[in-house]
């Protein structure tokens, strides 16, 4: 038996903060299961962005120790009993200053990367 | 939230997330079945997308935080299961770390007793003992009282200077039930100021200036708690009241508090006078007193600083010696710290080579336990291998591995503590008697700390890196080929041969310095002692003699109860000596002057019954007999030692009879009337001293030896039953003699001899149990690495037979392995035998410390006893079944 490790390689690795954010911004449109999530931040990211469950679960769980989500049992739209994750109000400014952070360093990133634009 | 609740909590969450990922898949096959696929192909294409369930199960669990826990409880259970199917590969690992953290965790505690030992006193690092010695030879003495005033007034080093000196002779304290013998020590009012220790009852001596006429303490005892407790009961009124010690009269001041003693290792209970100051203090000669320093050095003085500068004020006084030898013995100052100056050195070494040893078998140990734990971490290759492909991660399994060897270790440690104890009892019941060393305490935590954590560390290692290697090893091969030769195999066997090399090297080490010492054991027991000692019982007399002032004890007392114990049923002679020989208990030395040459001699004070005891040898001339009395020509018999110094002819010493000398009465000169062959005094290694032998019935209060001839008494009796049964009737008599002998104590001549090998018999029995130990441990290592390899190579071994090799070029193929092991071992072993050998060489005895012959039967013993173990795995290689060996893989 070998574990099928190759479908994974070309995917990029997110970074744990990044991952963090990309979940509580799905999140902002309501509450949503683990599944859900990593279909829609497949989906969004036009197939690129394939988060691992050893990966998602592990954030989520993060996420819910600090505070920033809360979950409850629930029933999906199929009538399947799934866990919801749901933003708080501690997520939702979590999530704000996040993105400020993230354009501040995408900009400076870009600035770099280009310098032609800055002259 | 107590630790119950969260448990149940923790275990409540788990399987919410189980539920949680079960959904999470649930809804992704779901979808696919939605897309079209069937089910099964969806089912095994979710499941391949999810990756391994209990994997995330897990790393989501470590976001909790409790995880570490589980894992741990999870790789106890493992541990132990593993323990509980290979309970020898188990016991054998913790008996050997155990062995060796035993002897090495015992050996320290005896060390750190000795050599490190806490002091009684205030900051005693600061401590320093002076002595005075000449510049060429190491004989050391104590320090004059006018070079002590001027050491006191010139010094810059210490903060304060205490003296001390016994008191004469034996001294006896009257306590409320009799006297007791006690130690009596002189001491300058200022000594437990210097040690910093104040009396627990009452007050010091007061301060005055040193010197002469200071007496405000004249007349005042300090006693210690335990000559208060044994004599007075620990009575708090003892303080006032008027004590008789050796018939004077002292006030008592102080009682000093409990475990204090100055001088250290006193055999008798202590009590502290002051010292007056005499005429034989005025003066700077031979026969000047002697005092023991004690001085504390002032903060920020280290001792080099305090030794260069009293070695300068040394050098300004000795001229004041007239006597150039005297000038020449008291030119240096020796200052060394004071728990120092308490052992004597070759004692000190001595224990420092037995600790090495034990540390040495505890290196033995632990290469021992790295060897088992390699092969067996080279075994479960396939097992972890098999637990990788499962999915768990390597640190994981490592873990795993570091736990189980932490179990082993960690039982080992436990037994091992338990073995240190009982060794420190069992060293405590072989110590010889005149050895002062104090094994009251026990181990030493500290040490046995040390020594644990370093096997847990070398445990965790040796079983760290098999398995280490194992998980960087790709998994496919290790779990295709199954078999155990796989990739490092070779490289792993190698190593494993050099650490059994490196065992029997240490091992043969140890067995040497092992046989040295039953070497010198043997030799001294075979030493001519010059006398017989079988069937003699000694009894040790110790009695107040001052009771016997104004009469002849020798009349009064010693002649009628000779006569008794003579009548006694069984006794077949009976005799007095001031000190049988190798005794121990009561020596007189003298000089004195003959024809302008000084003669240092050892004074014994006999009974003429004693040659009929003893046996000693006459050269020349006869023994003392019943008719030298007090009225006769008073007579001497010297040693044949005496002899060779003093006779007029060196080579006969038939010629120093008739010779007179000493004074023994007034007025008339003893004569020689014989000479004894020499005979062992003090110790069997040191020959005899030149020693005069005095007719006891010829002493009387008139001769000048009175005093101290008749001190002390070793009253020995030669019997026809055995010794030991002697000993009631014997000491029914002595009570009846003088009701202060009831505490006299026993011992048969022939455990005398036995008491005086002391620490070499020690020494040796240790290092017969260490090199034991040793042998045992690395056979053990070496056969079960040949078994090993014999298991691992069974199919080649019946690939072999089936190809028509002869049998016994198998077995000769086991056994050139066991041979290469052994060779190389022995000849790192002898190299390491000859080079550590110097450090016992101070306890050998008639063998020399690099003997061909000990390293030679040293190293048959080891590669005899090697190559039989070699022999039993080297028959199953030879007869391995071809068809059997190739079916069974």
């Amino acid at each position: 038996m070998t574990p099928a490790r190759q479908p994974y390689r070309n995917r990029i690795e997110l970074f744990q903060g990044t991952l963090d954010m990309l979940i509580l911004q799905t999140l902002q449109r309501g509450p949503m299961h683990g599944y859900g999530i990593a279909q829609a931040l497949r989906v969004r990211s036009a197939e690129i962005l394939q988060v691992e469950t050893g990966s998602l679960y592990p954030a989520l769980h993060r996420l819910e120790r600090r505070g920033w989500v809360a979950s409850e049992w629930g029933q999906t739209e199929q009538n399947q009993r799934a866990k919801f994750y749901r933003m708080t109000a501690a997520g939702r400014r979590q999530l704000a200053q996040e993105r400020a952070k993230w354009e501040t360093m995408t900009t400076a990133i870009a600035g770099i990367l280009d310098p032609a634009v800055e002259s | 939230m107590s630790f119950l609740s969260r448990i149940f909590r923790h275990e409540s969450r788990k399987r919410d997330l189980e539920a949680e990922l079960a959904s999470h898949l649930r809804m992704a096959i779901e979808e696919r079945m939605s897309r079209g696929e069937p089910a099964d192909e969806a089912r095994a294409a979710a499941l391949r997308e999810f990756g391994s369930v209990p994997l995330i199960e897990d790393v989501t669990r470590a976001t909790w935080g409790w995880l570490w826990l589980e894992r741990l409880v999870q790789d106890l259970g493992y541990a132990f299961r593993q323990i509980r199917r290979s309970p020898g590969f188990a016991a054998t690992v913790v008996g050997t770390l155990a062995l060796g953290i035993g002897a090495a965790a015992a050996m320290f505690t005896v060390v750190d007793h000795v050599l490190l030992r806490a002091l009684p006193f205030r900051d005693p690092g600061r401590l320093v003992a002076m002595r005075e010695h000449g510049a060429k030879d190491a004989q050391q003495s104590g320090v004059p009282w006018l070079d002590l005033q001027q050491w006191m007034a010139q010094n810059h080093s210490f903060s304060q200077i205490g003296f001390y000196d016994g008191m004469m002779g034996r001294n006896f304290l009257e306590g409320t039930s009799g006297a007791m013998q006690v130690a009596g020590e002189a001491v300058s009012p200022g000594l437990f100021a210097t040690l910093g220790v104040n009396p627990a009852l009452g007050r010091d001596f007061l301060p005055e200036p040193p010197g002469f006429g200071a007496d405000r303490n004249t007349g005042t005892v300090i006693l210690s708690d335990a000559a208060w407790k044994a004599a007075y009961g620990a009575d708090p009124a003892i303080l006032g009241r008027k004590v008789r010690i050796n018939d004077q009269s002292y006030l008592v001041v102080g009682v000093m508090p409990p475990g204090f003693e100055i001088p250290m290792d006193s055999t008798f209970p202590e009590v502290w006078t002051t010292i007056t100051l005499g005429g034989e203090d005025r003066k700077r000669w031979y026969d000047s007193p002697n005092y023991n320093v004690i001085a504390r050095l002032l903060q920020g003085v280290s001792f080099r600083t305090a030794a260069a500068e009293m070695s300068a004020i040394q050098k300004r006084l000795a001229p004041a010696y007239t006597d150039p030898r005297v000038r020449q013995a008291r030119s240096e100052v020796l200052v060394q710290s004071y728990a120092d100056s308490l052992v004597a050195a070759n004692i000190g070494k001595a224990l420092l080579a037995l600790f090495a040893a034990s540390g040495v078998l505890w290196l033995i140990a632990i290469v021992n336990a790295t060897n088992l734990l390699l092969a067996r971490g080279t075994a479960r290759q396939r097992e972890i291998a098999m637990r990788g492909a499962l999915g768990a991660s390597r640190s994981r399994i490592l873990q795993q591995f570091m736990i189980e060897s932490l179990v082993l270790s960690g039982t080992a440690a436990l037994v091992g503590t338990g073995l240190a104890l009982g060794a420190v009892r069992l060293v405590r019941s072989v110590k010889p008697a005149h050895l002062n060393v104090d094994l009251s305490a026990h181990v030493n935590p500290t040490i046995l700390a040390v020594l644990c954590a370093l096997t847990l560390v070398t445990a965790l290692v040796s079983s760290a890196w098999p398995a280490l290697q194992a998980v960087r090893a790709p998994i496919e091969p290790a779990l295709k080929q199954g078999g155990p030769q796989s990739g490092s195999g070779r490289r792993h066997n190698r190593m494993r041969s050099l650490l059994v090399a490196v065992e029997v090297a240490l091992s043969l080490m140890l067995l040497v310095a092992c046989g040295l010492l039953l070497r010198t054991i043997y030799t001294l027991r075979h030493v001519p002692l010059g006398y017989r000692t079988d069937h003699i019982l000694v009894a040790h007399l110790a009695i107040p003699s001052y009771r016997y002032s104004g009469r002849n004890i020798v009349v009064d007392l010693y002649q009628p109860l000779l006569d008794r114990v003579q009548h006694l049923r069984g006794v077949e002679a009976a005799g007095y000596m001031s000190e049988v020989p190798l005794g121990q208990s009561f020596n007189i030395e003298f000089t004195l002057a003959m024809n302008g040459k000084s003669i240092n001699a050892i004074l014994k004070p006999v009974s003429p019954g004693i040659q009929r005891i003893f046996g000693f040898k006459m050269l020349a001339g006869r023994f003392f007999n019943d008719q030298d009395t007090l009225t006769s020509q008073p007579v001497v018999v010297v040693n044949r030692a005496f002899a060779r110094l003093y006779s007029p002819d060196q080579h006969d010493p038939a010629a120093i009879v008739g010779k007179k000398f000493l004074n023994l009465r007034k007025k008339t000169p003893a004569e020689i009337i014989g000479v004894v062959d020499d005979e062992r005094q003090a110790r069997i290694g040191e020959p005899s001293q030149p020693e005069i032998e005095i007719c006891l019935p010829q002493i009387s209060p008139d001769s000048g030896m009175y005093q101290p001839a008749t001190i002390a008494m070793d009253l020995a009796v030669r019997t026809d039953r055995a010794p030991d049964s002697m000993i009631p009737d014997l000491r029914s008599i002595l009570r009846g003699a003088n009701p202060e002998f009831a505490h006299a104590t026993f011992n048969t001549m022939d455990q005398v001899v036995e008491d005086s090998f002391g620490s070499q018999r020690l020494a040796a029995h240790l290092l017969e149990i260490f090199g034991a130990s040793a042998l045992l441990l690395s056979i053990a290592g070496l056969y079960g690495l040949l078994a090993w390899v014999v298991a691992q190579r069974t199919r080649e071994m019946g690939v072999r037979i089936a190809l028509g090799a002869p049998r016994g070029n198998l077995l000769w193929l086991v056994m050139r392995q066991a041979g290469a092991m052994l060779a190389i071992g022995v000849a790192a072993g002898a190299a390491l035998a000859w080079l550590s050998a110097r450090f016992i060489r101070s306890y050998l005895y008639g063998v020399g410390a690099h003997d061909g012959w000990t390293l030679a039967a040293a190293a048959a013993l080891l590669c005899a006893s090697g190559l039989l173990a070699a022999y039993i795995p080297a028959r199953r290689a030879a007869t391995v079944d071809p068809m059997t060996a190739l079916r069974a893989e």
